[in-house]
């Protein structure tokens, strides 16, 4: 089955900088996949290429299969970062407005767009005026615009940012309904790697134009912590570190917050050596509490791939699978 | 090209505009402004106006008398007649014949005889229909000269014989080839159409260019290119635009039909057209063009061609609009913010500010070669030809001058479309005019 999205070696310059320089990815159908990276790195100029402002200048991009093209522009649904409405208008007129630029039909367009402004709470603003709207609603005004036409390939841009709890979950919650109702594949550009561990399954990594890390979310994370492990234990730092010997590098250490003189430390055990044996061998040394493989966070591994420094005991990266 | 996308462009953009307050404000207001600018060009033109060589025919010899001194006629009251920066005179008791006058230096020709101390009337002959401030000059020393004349035939001057003695010479002006009326009153009916057009394209231009700021600053651009493309997106915003700017002069064109056509049976009404006051005499059927005829000040109306007069307004609105409006766009998109825009939008504003400058100059000398060129420059067309077509301009001008407009419309279209689809989606940094001209090259 092809992938929705296949990026090849694309590369895209802008008066002698190099925003893309031969990025490659390849995004599932029907998948959620985060697209993460630092300001400037690159991913705005390749969304900008998939909802068709603009071409690159070597490489290639398909679309199902099929070289992305004009035609394929309609079938993306956009919510940018930077978002706005027109103030002159009423809600609803503008929903529809939009929603009828998507080529949708009067009938057909009001009929959904009654569906979605029920679903996401913004009923009864349909005859306010744009310029009414908090940053919230007009948030999820933005974003039934960009999902009332039922695209095969939705991208949202920092979509959460500026929600309540209450209303980021009602988005949260609208996306993965749109996956499973209609097989939609969802990129999700964002900073909040909470929302990437909650919802991406694919994710790729762009770091100055390049592609630093990408792939499943699960295989990435557990090569990330392949051969790591969180350690618990009550001896002093200095006699820990010294019982970890040749075999094993100590990572990070921190003062055990639930355990008092105690500390957690991640350490990398070498490759080939048999890990009950070497923990079995220095428990009591130790004073062994907790023993359990490690897993980066999403924060962890994007920090680390774009060679920034780590604290792998914060409290993000404790998480295990 | 979609025109279902166009249409939903033009649509919205029409219908958000059309219904705010300021759109029917302004149609009420606008031609108050448009009476104030015309003030303003008066002003302007009052100050650089040319001497003129004016002959005085005095058949009755009730003004002038012979000086066999300098062997000419001249006036008896000489201060009546100053010779000023403005006018020349030279006087004669005898008619000259048409031809006579046209190979003559003399500009205007004004002739009178003994009925003027009847009715107060004299004839303004003339090849190139004069200034409006040099008629009036001339009307005015006239006056005085008559009115000095019918006071020094009065024995005794009480108030009610003052009053009586007053004198408003009204000059009957005529084109002494074509024997048409009043050129010069019809060269201001076309002032105040291309003063219309003018203030129509300033302000709807810059509804564009701040529609399209607008709409890149918030970056809806960038939701709706997905579905519109920005060629699309620029041809239905000025295409809404324009039909905004388009339904203000249609609001116009009948409010004007509405108060001549209802402006007869009103002053009808009201008795100001029958001698004796209101229920004097019987109440005389009365229309506008009747009303016209009957008016000296405003005969000259019915010599305007008002179809082809309308008709070429419309034709030109459109064409200019199109031309103005594409240039607005472009400067739009290469901005983020309307005050970065003073500086790019010069070479939309400056042609604009010309025609007008030059719809000024071309008002006091409508067949002018000034007013001539420019009514073929396609950046001044519109404006220009508007003044011209009612002191009377052959078709085919109108013709090959409207072609020009838009050919050159057509052009800008296509160069504004390159310039914005590239200058929409630029942020940050302002294009300097050189990347401009680049992204029109390399479309």
């Amino acid at each position: 089955m092809p992938h929705a999205l296949d990026v090849r070696d694309v590369e895209k310059s802008y008066a002698g900088h190099r925003a893309l320089a031969g990025v490659s990815l390849a995004v599932s159908e029907g998948a959620i996949f985060g697209l993460l990276g630092p300001n400037g790195a690159g991913k705005t100029t390749l969304i900008r290429m998939l909802t068709g402002i603009t071409a690159p200048d070597r490489g290639e991009i398909r679309f199902f299969g099929e070289p992305f093209a004009r035609r394929h522009v309609a079938q993306v649904g956009y919510l940018p970062e930077e978002r706005g409405l027109y103030r002159g208008m009423r809600v609803g007129e503008q929903a529809l407005y939009l929603a009828r630029l998507s080529g949708l039909e009067r009938a057909e367009a009001e009929r959904r767009l009654r569906h979605w402004f029920e679903r996401l709470s913004v009923d009864g603003w349909w005859n306010r005026n744009v310029s009414d709207l908090s940053k919230g609603m007009a948030q999820k005004v933005q974003f039934i615009a960009a999902v009332i036409h039922e695209p095969r390939v939705l991208i949202l841009d920092e979509p959460l940012s500026g929600f309540d709890p209450v209303n980021a979950a009602r988005i949260r919650e609208a996306v993965l309904e749109l996956r499973r109702a209609h097989g939609t594949t969802v990129v999700l550009s964002t900073h909040d790697m909470g929302s990437v561990e909650e919802l991406c399954d694919e994710v790729a990594l762009v770091h100055k134009g390049e592609v630093v890390l990408k792939g499943a979310v699960r295989g990435l994370r557990a090569a990330a912590g392949a051969g790591r492990y969180r350690v618990g234990f009550t001896a002093p730092v200095i006699g820990f570190t010294n019982a970890l010997g040749t075999t094993a590098e100590l990572l990070a250490v921190a003062p055990d917050r639930d355990r008092e003189g105690g500390h957690v430390a991640v350490v990398r055990i070498g490759e080939g050596v048999a890990v009950p044996v070497w923990l079995a061998a220095r428990a009591e040394e130790i004073g062994l509490t907790s023993f359990t493989p490690y897993r980066p966070g999403m924060r962890e591994m994007f920090l680390e791939a774009v060679g920034e420094q780590v604290d792998l005991l914060a409290s993000s990266s404790t998480e295990t699978d | 090209m979609s025109f279902r996308t166009i249409a939903l462009v033009a649509r919205r953009e029409f219908i958000t505009r059309v219904r705010r307050r300021a759109f029917l404000l302004g149609t009420l207001l606008a031609p108050v402004i448009l009476l104030a600018l015309m003030g303003v060009g008066y002003l302007i033109a009052t100050a650089s106006e040319q001497q003129a060589h004016v002959l005085v025919i005095d058949r009755a010899g009730l003004l002038t008398h012979f000086d066999s001194t300098h062997a000419a006629w001249v006036p008896n009251c000489l201060e009546c007649f100053p010779q000023t920066d403005a006018a020349r005179y030279r006087f004669a008791a005898e008619t000259i014949s048409d031809s006579a006058f046209l190979a003559s230096d003399f500009d205007a020709l004004v002739e009178f005889d003994g009925a003027i101390l009847q009715h107060s009337k004299a004839m303004l002959y003339y090849d190139q229909a004069p200034p409006l401030t040099l008629s009036a000059r001339i009307a005015e020393h006239l006056s005085d000269a008559v009115e000095r004349l019918k006071v020094k035939e009065e024995a005794a001057l009480d108030y009610a014989t003052y009053k009586r003695l007053k004198t408003e010479v009204r000059l009957v002006g005529q084109d002494i080839v074509t024997r048409d009326g009043d050129a010069a009153g019809r060269a201001v009916v076309g002032f105040f159409f291309s003063l219309s057009l003018f203030m129509l394209l300033i302000v709807y231009g810059m509804h564009v260019m701040r529609g399209v700021i607008e709409e890149k600053s918030n970056r809806i651009v960038e939701v709706i290119v997905r579905a519109v493309r920005p060629s699309e997106l620029m041809a239905g915003k000025i295409l809404g635009i324009g039909a905004v700017g388009f339904t203000q002069f249609l609001a116009y064109t009948l409010l004007g039909t509405l108060a001549t056509t209802l402006g007869g049976p009103l002053l009808e009404s009201s008795g100001l057209l029958t001698p004796g006051g209101p229920g004097a005499a019987a109440p005389v059927p009365v229309d506008a063009a009747t009303f016209l005829a009957g008016s000296e000040e405003l005969a000259f109306l019915l010599d305007v061609n008002w179809p082809l007069m309308i008709g070429a307004a419309a034709f030109f609105f459109v064409a200019g609009f199109a031309l103005y409006a594409s240039l607005f766009a472009a400067v739009g998109s290469l901005v983020d913010t309307e005050s970065d825009a003073q500086y790019l939008m010069l070479p939309a504003f400056l042609p604009l500010m010309a025609s007008y400058l030059l719809a000024v100059f071309a008002m006091q000398d409508p067949e002018g070669t000034v007013a001539y060129v420019a009514s073929f420059v396609p950046f001044t067309a519109p404006v220009l030809m508007l003044v011209r077509i009612p002191v009377g301009v052959p078709l085919h001008e109108v013709v090959i001058s409207g072609a020009g407009v838009v050919a050159t419309a057509w052009l800008c279209i296509l160069g504004a479309g390159r310039i914005y689809r590239t200058g929409i989606f630029m942020y940050g940094k302002r294009p300097t005019l050189r990347e401009a001209f680049r992204w029109l090259r390399k479309g």
